[in-house]
């Protein structure tokens, strides 16, 4: 099938009238923005950050129980399952018998992850999550290893309210 | 000699075989777990269920002899659905612990269920609860509910080990395996029963939860613990060696090896290894190159040689290979001519020990090929001569080809300070010690590879030279004596083809092969 | 009719003292034996047609010939663990006529040419074992027992032995490692017992009933024994006989009897007139007959067995229409959950598994495809363990579930019983 190309009109090869309109959108937005602040349309990044919808898929939230430790059973699967090796597990015995196995350290490379959730996929016991969150700046390279302490108990660590659901919550809600 | 007919083969096989023998001399697949070919007949997992024809009933394959002109199948339908149903039997009250559980990767039941089940589950009751976590001794962890009772661990401490430290109590679905009041598992030989159990019922104490296994890869080298040279796997991953299982061998160890044994891995790890060459004495330590050092410490010995060969000592271990002792006297006696080579044994006093199943009193993997070579090059000297010689002051130089796994060797302290009193000290060794730091003599240290780093040819206490290929490599910067010795002689060493350090990510390694059940 | 061989004189306390029995024509079948060969009563027994009266109905005679030819030390075991729900004729026999059982061991033992036997009684007869064990030492007082019997050179000894009250000891091989003092399991097979049984020698083991009976057969020899019963089910036998029947209780009456006047002649019909529902000819490992089939059977091993049922230890259980099938399924199944030795895995997990379901339904939480899961685990459960524990539950269950679907059914659909008005109180059941 033939597929016909047809010429921009020579007047429109002036390219200057898009040019002023759109030139006279962002100076319109510029006023505005500098006489009325609370209409304003950017945000101050890095002060104010934009919220995004509690599904969004952004970094990693260690889920915890009711008595507050990591669901996390250091099973590994998230680690074997990662295409990027950025998890790191660190497993020991745990004193209550039905805990049994637990992460000592548990730390993602935030650098090296690619945010494909296979993570959160394997996890059989619904221990990680990716939380609404998703930026990650920072000053130096060690602080991109989020540890436990970085993942589950930050204070002002998002997502992490629906991750206090207890195991027969859980079972009750079919999950 | 009864023929039989084994899935459309017919094969050949000795009067009295078991048609699970047969079935694996003819190299077909039959479920089981409770059958194990170095123990009794239990019968009781009911998984290696076959057809013979004229046979109305499905019979076990392992606890049915073999007659003449048996026809027997396990590819039939009925043979199928009770396997299929004997695996749903195992697993209804199997608890879903796989994500914690160390065997997963090489359980039997997951290997089974994904050859033999593979059904949607019909159990909608509660599964049975038993105890978890049993600490039966020092070695083992038992989990009563992971337990399918196929009884294989109480038949070991009942057969082989014979001291019968296990037992099934209660009965029907309330069995669990457990040990006698005060009577703990612990014996020489209990992570044997680790290794036969087919499921996670019994886990290492000593590997729990280090590494899943599916991290690790699996290289087949012999035990280097003691005398017997009982043939292994070396479990490793780029972090360093993991575990050690045995192999069966029925010259050798059969299928077992002792506990003893399964430590042999801890001296081959960084923070135990010497992992740079060194020079200098107490508190003033230079480091250098491995080889380098040997080349350096090598045109000293030369020139030490030349002025007198009757000055150096050469102290050899047990712990090395046949290459490395033929480079190693090649160059010292039929090279320099030292005549001045000694024997040094760890522990005179129990060197012929036996505890009548493996394990034994030498704790070296190779004396017997030391002592060999020992003769060919006619060394008759003793050790008491070389005490004598240091303390009249003969000796200007002493090379000691010293012990890879230390703690074997509860004499290495004693004997360092007798040869701190020779000027010069060269000592060769994989294992990093506070002792040899502390020499004040002139020493060099050169780090050397342990069994698991190297090709070599070790021979047993009965005289069996087994050889074993090198599986990963741990310091690269150490050598072989082999190497070293060939650099102290002046030669080059292309250093293109030595080995590397394993460069590789983690990687799933059963991904493509499943475990040994 | 009921034929008194067996049981003649167990009206008469003084039967089961040595002096009565003796004055009653004890002992005498003793002499006789010693002057025959022992070949020649192993042929007596073999062409009596006596079949083993514990439940299995092997020929005893074909048994004992089973012995290998060798100077080994043999062992006949005396099987009174009567553990069968329903059974109790066991109990009766050693409790009036400990003697008579004593002969008949004696007779046998010097047919298989052993020199020690055990008695091993259930660990609930407290009363049996010390009739027995006093009928013994009697015995060896009165020269039946011990060096040189009545002078014909035979030496034997007899033990008796007290179990510790698990089912599964009833089984020939769990008797013999409960007997050695093992955990009373069951031992795979081969070598069988008659090879190598107690000690790993050549064993007999043979019912209370099967032994007294070769007591009657040496005494009246095999042509006479033969008069009562069929071709192929020769005697009399004893039958336990309870449940909804006015007059419950043991019965001798020939194989070959219908089970249609038993219930309602000798046993007096149901009580308060109520309908037959079901029968349980066999103890409770045999399938269950309803009572059409009831009407029709008659009590030998060939007819019961053609109707899909057996005649097991003779433990007849009368069920009328007032009781839930589901429920005593329910029952059945939880004696052999609990009784399951745990080796096997078909049967230790089966036998817990059908216990779940059932209970699942009798607690109202069943799922109507547990019917038919119920029969599909039973199925998969035969013939696939060393002993028959594992076919004695799933027999019943497949024969409850088939024969009496619709109750099984109603129950799951509408979660109480058909039959019973009041629902299945199952914490009342168990505690």
């Amino acid at each position: 099938m033939s597929y016909v190309v047809k010429r921009p009109s020579a007047s429109s090869q002036w390219y200057l009238p898009a040019i002023f309109s759109g030139m006279g959108l962002t100076f319109k937005k510029m006023l505005r923005n500098l006489f009325v602040g609370d209409k304003m349309q950017t945000l101050n990044y890095p002060e104010e950050k934009y919220e995004y919808g509690p599904r969004f898929k952004g970094n990693h939230v260690l889920t915890v129980k009711k008595d507050g430790s990591v669901r996390c059973t250091a099973c590994m699967l998230c680690a074997t399952n990662c295409p990027a090796q950025c998890i790191k597990i660190t497993a020991a015995e745990h004193n209550d018998p039905s805990v049994e196995k637990y992460p000592i350290s548990y730390e993602i490379d935030i650098l090296r992850c690619v945010f494909c959730g296979f993570c959160e996929e394997a996890c059989p016991v619904d221990a990680i999550r990716m939380g609404p969150e998703w930026q990650s700046p920072a000053l130096n390279g060690g602080t991109f290893n989020y540890d436990i302490q970085h993942l589950a108990y930050r204070g002002n660590l998002k997502g992490g309210i629906q991750s206090r659901v207890d195991d027969q919550e859980r079972h009750k809600a079919g999950i | 000699m009864p023929k039989c007919t084994i899935n459309g083969k017919s094969i050949e096989v000795k009067p009295g075989t078991t048609i699970i023998q047969a079935f694996k001399e003819a190299g077909e697949e039959i479920a089981h777990y409770c059958w194990h070919p170095a123990l009794s007949v239990a019968g009781v997992c009911r998984l290696c269920m076959v057809q013979i024809e004229g046979q109305p009933k499905l019979q076990i394959a392992c606890n049915t002899v073999v007659a003449d002109n048996m026809v027997i199948t396990n590819k039939s339908e009925p043979v199928k659905d009770a396997v299929r149903w004997g695996m749903d039997f195992h697993l209804i009250n199997h608890p879903l612990d796989c994500p914690i559980c160390d065997q997963a990767g090489e359980c039997g039941l997951q290997e089974q269920y994904m050859r033999y089940g593979q059904y949607d589950p019909e159990m909608a009751e509660p599964k049975q609860k038993k105890h978890k976590v049993i600490d039966l001794g020092p070695t083992v962890v038992l989990d009563s509910e992971r337990c399918i009772l196929c009884s294989r661990c109480v038949r070991f401490t009942e057969e082989v080990t014979k001291t019968n430290e296990l037992g099934i109590f209660n009965r029907g679905d309330r069995s669990e395996i457990g040990t006698f009041h005060n009577k703990p598992l612990n014996n020489n030989y209990s992570y044997n029963t680790i290794d036969i159990c087919p499921v996670g019922a019994l886990t290492s104490k000593d590997f729990r939860f280090r590494q899943r296994v599916w991290y690790l890869k699996e290289a087949r080298s012999i035990c280097t613990g003691c005398s017997t040279g009982c043939n292994v796997n070396v479990y490793f991953n780029e972090e360093g060696t993991w575990r050690v299982k045995p192999v069966q061998n029925d010259k050798v160890n059969g299928y077992w090896m002792c506990d003893k044994g399964r430590d042999v891995y801890k001296f081959t790890n960084l923070p135990v290894r010497l992992t740079s060459g060194k020079t200098g004495s107490k508190d003033n330590w230079n480091l250098l190159e491995a080889g380098a050092l040997a080349k350096d410490v090598g045109a000293t010995i030369r020139a030490a040689a030349r002025s007198g060969a009757d000055k150096i000592a050469l102290v050899i271990t047990g712990q090395y290979s046949n290459e490395d002792y033929d480079a190693l006297f090649q160059f010292f006696s039929v090279g320099l001519g030292v005549q001045n080579i000694y024997h040094w044994i760890n522990n005179p006093e129990d060197m012929n020990g036996f505890d009548g199943l493996l394990f034994r009193g030498d704790r070296n993997p190779n004396t017997k090929g030391l002592v060999a070579r020992l003769e060919k090059y006619g060394v008759k000297t003793k050790w008491l001569d070389l005490e004598d010689k240091i303390k009249a002051h003969d000796l200007t130089h002493i090379v000691i080809a010293g012990p890879e796994n230390h703690s074997v060797f509860p004499d290495l302290e004693t004997k360092l300070r007798l040869f701190d009193q020779v000027p010069n000290v060269v000592w060769l060794s994989a294992g990093k010690s506070v002792a040899v730091d502390g020499l004040t003599a002139v020493t060099t240290q050169i780090p050397m590879k342990t069994f698991i780093e190297k090709d070599g040819t070790y021979t047993n206490y009965a005289g069996l030279e087994q050889k074993v290929k090198r599986g990963t490599t741990i310091v690269a910067g150490a050598l072989t004596l082999e190497e070293a010795v060939h650099l102290m002689s002046g030669e080059e060493l292309d250093m293109n083809m030595r080995p590397l350090p394993p460069k590789y990510l983690k990687t799933n390694f059963l991904v493509h092969k499943g475990g040994p059940l | 009719m009921e034929v008194k061989l067996l049981t003649e004189h167990y009206d008469k306390p003084e039967f089961k003292a040595l002096v009565g029995y003796k004055k009653l024509g004890g002992y005498d079948t003793l002499k006789k034996a010693f002057g025959m060969k022992p070949k020649e009563i192993i042929e007596i027994v073999k062409a009596s047609g006596l079949r083993g009266r514990g439940g299995a109905g092997f020929p005893t005679g074909m048994k004992w010939s089973f012995l290998p030819e060798n100077n080994e030390p043999r062992y006949l075991l005396c099987n009174a663990d009567e553990g069968e729900p329903g059974t109790f004729k066991d109990r009766m026999m050693m409790e009036r006529a400990p003697h008579q059982l004593i002969e008949g061991m004696v007779i046998s033992a010097y047919a298989v040419q052993s020199k020690k036997s055990y008695i091993y009684i259930r660990g609930e007869y407290t009363e049996s074992y010390r009739t027995v064990e006093k009928a013994i030492r009697e015995a060896y007082d009165g020269g039946f027992l011990g060096k040189n019997i009545l002078g014909s050179g035979f030496d034997h000894d007899m033990d008796v032995y007290s179990g510790a009250g698990a089912y599964i000891c009833g089984e020939e091989t769990g008797m013999i490692s409960s007997l050695e003092g093992l955990k009373g399991q069951p031992k795979l097979k081969p070598p069988f017992p008659a090879v190598k049984g107690y000690l790993r020698k050549p064993t007999i083991v043979n019912n209370v009933e099967t032994l007294a009976a070769v007591k009657y057969i040496i005494r009246d020899g095999a042509q006479a024994y033969r008069k009562n019963g069929t071709e192929k089910s020769a005697g009399t036998k004893l039958f336990s006989v309870s449940g909804n029947v006015v007059r419950p209780g043991n019965y001798e009456i020939p194989l070959g009897y219908p089970l249609k006047d038993l219930i309602f002649n000798l046993c007096g019909g149901l009580k308060h007139g109520r309908k037959l529902k079901a029968v349980i000819p066999g103890g409770s490992s045999a399938p269950v007959l309803t009572a059409d089939e009831a009407m029709r059977a008659t009590m030998d091993y060939e007819c019961l067995a053609q109707m899909g049922s057996m005649l097991g230890s003779g433990a007849v259980i009368v069920i009328d229409d007032s009781n839930c099938m589901v429920d005593l399924m329910k029952v059945i199944l939880h004696f052999y959950h609990h009784e399951s030795c745990g080796q096997c895995t078909p049967c230790r997990e089966g036998t817990g598994w059908l216990d779940k379901i059932v209970t699942s339904i009798v607690t109202g939480h069943g799922r109507l495809q547990d019917v038919q899961l119920l029969e599909k685990v039973a199925k998969n459960m035969m013939g696939r363990t060393i002993c028959a524990l594992s076919d004695a539950a799933a027999m019943p269950a497949i024969s409850f579930v088939t024969k009496f679907r619709d109750e099984f059914e109603f129950f799951v659909r509408e979660g109480r019983s058909k039959v019973k008005k009041e629902g299945y109180n199952y914490a009342q059941m168990h505690h």
